[in-house]
């Protein structure tokens, strides 16, 4: 976490928050993974595509190598996830600040990891919708605005009969 | 499966304490919980990397570390 608050104070990263099986972790009982999803906002660059690669290369310098889809930071495969799309980016804005032991970090809402999940849409992703649905305090009003910005309704009343 | 309203005492019992483990463990810190996932991690790696999947456990600070890929 020191890492990426390092990061995005130097401006390699504009935003950062937990995502995915951590993410959700946060809210209930631990899941396991062996990814650490991180959702990123990145700087703009000159030429205006979305590359993680001045990201990957501020790591290597610090001696972070990848591995696969993931860079190995102090013993942690990290997933690096830039938002892509308007779901992620409002998601990234209203994440919640909490702490992982002493230090400051970004944790993903509930609300948007159910939206992030419902969007995904794959088997495990319905089984975090249920997870997060039993365990978690939703906020039911917040959830309903979300998916109904991101259209995503249809596949929530279908995921939850 | 017998309905929940027909099931023996003990195993509703059973059932309930279940219930109550998994609020528990629902309600620990962030740090807490990473350090039960790296437990996870321990317990299933061996597993996963017999059936072919690399995995890596966390070597992160209070965990054994396992770096095996």
């Amino acid at each position: 976490m020191q890492v990426l608050n390092n990061l995005a104070r130097e401006g390699v990263l504009s935003r950062y928050a937990i995502g995915g099986a951590m993410g959700a972790t946060f809210y209930v009982e631990p899941v396991l993974t062996f990814d650490l999803d991180i959702f990123v906002i990145l700087p703009k660059t000159v030429s205006g595509l979305l590359t993680l690669e001045p990201l990957y290369e501020a790591l290597r310098n610090r001696g972070y190598t990848e591995e696969g889809e993931c860079v190995n930071i102090e013993g942690v495969p990290v997933q690096f996830l830039p938002a892509h799309n308007d779901l992620l980016v409002e998601a990234l804005a209203e994440a919640r600040e909490v702490f992982y032991e002493q230090t400051p970090t970004r944790v993903l809402r509930a609300e948007h990891l159910v939206a992030i999940a419902l969007q995904t849409g794959r088997d495990k992703d319905r089984e975090r919708v249920r997870l997060l649905r039993e365990e978690a305090m939703l906020d039911k009003d917040y959830l309903a605005a979300v998916l109904a910005r991101h259209g995503l309704e249809a596949r929530w009343n279908q995921w939850t009969p | 499966m017998e309905p929940m309203d027909t099931l023996r005492p003990e195993i509703a019992r059973l059932i309930a304490a279940k219930e109550q483990r998994r609020r528990k463990l629902a309600a620990l810190s962030f740090a807490e919980k990473v350090r039960v996932v790296v437990q996870m991690q321990e317990m299933a790696a061996p597993v996963l990397r017999a059936r072919g999947r690399a995995v890596r456990v966390w070597a992160i600070a209070n965990s054994k570390p396992i770096d095996q890929k």
